[in-house]
């Protein structure tokens, strides 16, 4: 029994890493929260669904996050940079804006109703593990979301431009005078971002589902992730994530009657003993 | 007037601040604090004005332990500091910000702090609009409000010439004697501060190296071999 | 520290602290502002049709949520994005009030008022603390929350969930019973009044010390604090404020509609008064309000929903970008520099 209700809460929290971590990457570099991140996610379950269509789950898997990172490129040159002197508050509301109209243009292409995606042959099933009968998708879903967390560790645990990003989430004034090239490492960070939330959006379908109100609902839970976390911390937002997959599920599980509210319940509890969140991202202005 | 024991600071893993005494009294001396880059001098001001919890030791000011007490507390009660980094209200003019925190304060005297620092022209403009120098000023004078007891100033040379920064000395050493006040000044100008200060303290590596007269600073040898060099 | 005054203050310097900051020829101005209100009071329920009236109405209400979430912007540099949770709440409230605790309308509107100011000081002691984006995101994630909670299975009951509650009206407020306010030509003087009333009130916190600390607090949170301000208290206090306009214009939004449903707590009531607000231009008291007739006319001219909705997040896009002191606000800044363009007097700022 627990170790279903573990392994469903790795399997949820693998998704909501996978779009944390992206939003919290974002956040350390530029300061700024991308409230559109959800709209973001919902093309790439939506995208996922018309490629499964065409050519199958895997080519869907591999095509979104390519073409995701593609809208992460233009958002990085269209919104981000012109809008670099703007206050963080006014950028915000502007991806919020942003968001609001690509959520109402996949509404307008896609009719407005769930589609609904399935997980490829080798992937549906259920497989006997430790005398348990598990759904091999979540299987997968968790390898996927270890797996990324791996490539996000190594990123920025070995690689110069990953030291850059931790050195500039810590504390930003320090670390621009490291000289490194820093539009060039927004565009990194932006596109990963937008790709891991296409991953995301994939992932999403056969497990979640595709329907017009994902954007607000992944949203939503991505900035209680990300405030938990400790704004600005990329290991706290995983940690977080971890947290509230855990919360989710077993909210589900033991207070089914108010199952929805038991995340917010999360983030007020943690709002109440650590304002600053969980993780030591950097000294909130 | 303020006692550090044992202070130490840390950030995350880096010590800035080790195990750092200190006494300064209040009879209108002003007290200057020097060392090379690092030493953690303006951490140690964090750390007495509130900005910085300290890892371990204490903070007494006027005999009260506040080591746990809040910055606007502190502020309240006395202790009162500029920035480094001009740390003012750009949208204000330099009168409503001024009147603002003397206000809160309860000091019905602000003309005095404004002919101390000498705004009295530029009152009715924006602090945003006025030249750095000024600014610097205006900081000063949002820290002079009050009549405070304790005058923290990190660096209010920085940016400044050094015949500015020592006429500013000159003053501050005036104002500290007339008022009684105790003023603790972090400063790079090294000789802004001997020719001014009572008392100067050297800290070198999160630690403290040496306090004394200024001519006692200069001949000690382990100063002038971690600081100043044969310059001195 | 305080170099970068941008990023910090939230909006620019064009939206702040004119809410209180405005010098007037008082007497001159005080006639016009009488004759204005006046006019306003009568004028539309003798010349326009009910569509009209309604349509205004919706958009008074409107305009006092662009209100709170305007006065919070330019003073406290906060962007609140959860609107809907007063604004339905107070219907809900209210027709719980009516219907399950059988109280009468006055004491009904007390009850739902009482507790909703409750939930907004218990809100905002949690996340009035927290940085302007952590605030915003927890605004629009407690927003949510309420949302969910109306709809919980368990409260279904109490609160109809879905198909949202029908207000069981019997007897009279302020001499007006259900048809009363449900009438578009009687409840205009009610909603107008109301958003005189709370665009008066909030302009006046504005002007006071209040609004100077807030403002202050906005620009350089850190020297306030070492000027011995409490930072914390006065962003409370301003975020319960705002909070109570928004719900007295949920509770007049309730007395009109008859019914409450849960579309009233949703994201995009939150995000239509945002873009009110914007539209209107955050500075000063009536603005906002003009945004709300402003945005409640336009939707209507959008038709479908969908619509109205993308043109929504544009116009936050566009507004923030091109037009950051809306419309409202750059054409009455427009209009101030003819004035004084024509009377010769130097502008000091």
């Amino acid at each position: 029994m627990i170790a279903l209700l573990i392994a469903n809460s790795l399997a949820l929290a693998s998704l909501l890493i996978m779009l944390a971590s992206g939003l919290a990457l974002i956040y350390g570099l530029r300061d700024v929260i991308n409230f559109g991140h959800g709209a973001i996610y919902m093309l790439g379950a939506y995208l996922g669904y018309t490629v499964a269509l065409v050519g199958g789950f895997w080519l869907a898997l591999v095509v979104v996050p390519i073409l995701l990172a593609l809208v992460g490129i233009a958002f990085e040159y269209l919104a981000l940079r012109p809008l670099q002197n703007r206050s963080h508050i006014e950028v915000a509301l502007v991806t919020l804006g942003l968001g609001i109209v690509l959520g109402q243009i996949i509404i307008f292409f896609y009719g407005g109703v769930a589609r609904s995606v399935d997980a490829p042959p080798i992937l549906s099933g259920s497989v006997m593990i430790l005398n348990l009968t598990y759904p091999v998708y979540r299987i997968f879903l968790i390898v996927m979301g270890l797996g990324s967390c791996a490539i996000l560790a190594l990123w920025l645990g070995f690689t110069s431009s990953g030291l850059y990003v931790r050195a500039v989430s810590q504390d930003p004034s320090v670390a621009r005078m490291m000289g490194i090239n820093a539009d060039r490492l927004s565009l990194l960070v932006t596109s990963l971002s937008t790709a891991f939330a296409g991953v995301a959006g994939v992932l999403a379908g056969p497990y979640l589902s595709v329907d017009p109100g994902m954007d607000a609902a992944m949203i939503v839970n991505c900035l209680i992730i990300v405030v938990i976390g400790g704004t600005g911390s990329i290991g706290g937002a995983i940690v977080a994530a971890l947290l509230f997959g855990l919360v989710q599920v077993a909210g589900s599980v033991f207070l089914p009657s108010i199952a929805a509210l038991v995340p917010y319940a999360l983030l007020m509890v943690v709002l109440l003993i650590a304002p600053r969140g969980i993780g030591r991202g950097r000294v909130l202005n | 007037m303020l006692k550090i024991e044992n202070l130490s600071v840390s950030y995350g893993s880096v010590r800035a601040l080790t195990d750092v005494d200190l006494q300064i009294r209040g009879d209108g001396v002003l007290h200057g604090i020097i060392g090379p880059n690092g030493a953690g001098k303006s951490t140690l001001l964090d750390a007495v004005c509130g900005r910085r919890r300290p890892s371990a030791g204490t903070v007494h000011y006027r005999s009260e332990d506040i080591t746990r007490r809040s910055i606007a507390w502190r502020r309240r009660h006395g202790m009162a500091r500029s920035f480094q980094r001009t740390s003012i209200f750009q949208d204000l003019t330099v009168h409503e910000q001024l009147r603002l925190v003397a206000q809160h304060l309860g000091d019905d005297r602000l003309d005095d702090v404004i002919e101390v620092m000498d705004l009295a022209g530029y009152l009715d403009q924006k602090a945003g609009r006025i030249a750095y120098g000024v600014q610097r000023r205006v900081d000063v004078a949002l820290a002079l409000i009050g009549r405070p007891y304790l005058l923290l100033m990190d660096e209010p040379g920085a940016g400044l010439s050094a015949a500015e920064t020592l006429h500013l000395f000159e003053h501050l050493r005036d104002l500290v004697r007339e008022r009684k006040m105790a003023a603790v000044v972090v400063e790079h100008d090294v000789d802004a501060v001997f020719a001014c200060c009572g008392t100067v303290t050297v800290l070198d590596l999160g630690r403290h190296l040496a306090t004394g007269t200024p001519q006692e600073i200069r001949a000690d040898r382990r100063v002038v071999a971690a600081y100043l060099g044969t310059a001195a | 520290m305080n170099s970068d005054t941008r990023t910090r203050t939230g909006l620019g310097h064009d939206a702040v602290g004119t809410f209180g900051g405005q010098s007037l020829r008082l007497p001159l101005a005080i006639a016009g502002v009488l004759i204005v209100f006046a006019l306003g009071t009568v004028m539309p329920t003798r010349f326009a049709s009910d569509f009209v009236l309604r349509l205004g109405n919706e958009g008074l209400l409107l305009g006092m949520l662009a209100l709170s979430v305007a006065f919070l912007m330019s003073q406290a540099g906060l962007v609140a994005l959860g609107a809907a949770s007063m604004y339905g709440g107070a219907g809900f409230l209210f027709a719980i009030a009516m219907g399950e605790w059988n109280l009468t309308p006055l004491s009904a509107l007390c009850a739902a008022f009482l507790i909703l100011v409750v939930y907004a000081a218990i809100l905002g002691a949690l996340i009035v603390r927290t940085n302007p984006l952590a605030f915003m995101m927890l605004t629009l994630a407690a927003g949510e929350m309420i949302g969910h909670g109306v709809m919980l299975e368990g409260l279904r009951d109490y609160t109809g969930g879905a198909d949202g509650l029908v207000v069981n009206f019997k007897g009279a407020v302020l001499g007006m019973d259900a048809a009363d306010f449900a009438s578009p030509g009687r409840f205009w003087p009610v909603a107008w009044t109301a958003a005189w009333l709370a665009g008066l009130a909030l302009w006046a916190v504005g002007r006071s010390r209040l609004g100077a600390i807030l403002r202050a607090v906005r620009e350089n949170e850190e020297r306030m604090r070492f000027s011995g301000f409490d930072t914390y208290l006065p962003r409370l206090i301003g975020y319960v404020l705002v909070n109570v306009v928004a719900a007295v214009a949920g509770l007049l939004h309730v007395l009109n509609a008859g019914f409450v449903s849960p579309e009233s707590l949703g994201l995009s009531i939150s995000t239509n008064a945002l873009v009110a607000a914007l539209i209107g231009g955050i500075a000063g008291p009536a603005a906002p309000i003009m945004g709300g007739l402003i945005f409640s006319f336009a939707q209507d001219e959008f038709g479908a929903r969908g619509l109205t909705q993308l043109l929504t997040g544009v116009a936050i896009v566009l507004f923030i970008v091109m037009f950051p002191r809306g419309v409202v606000g750059g054409l009455s800044s427009a209009a101030r520099r003819l004035v004084q363009a024509i009377g010769g007097r130097r502008e000091t700022s």
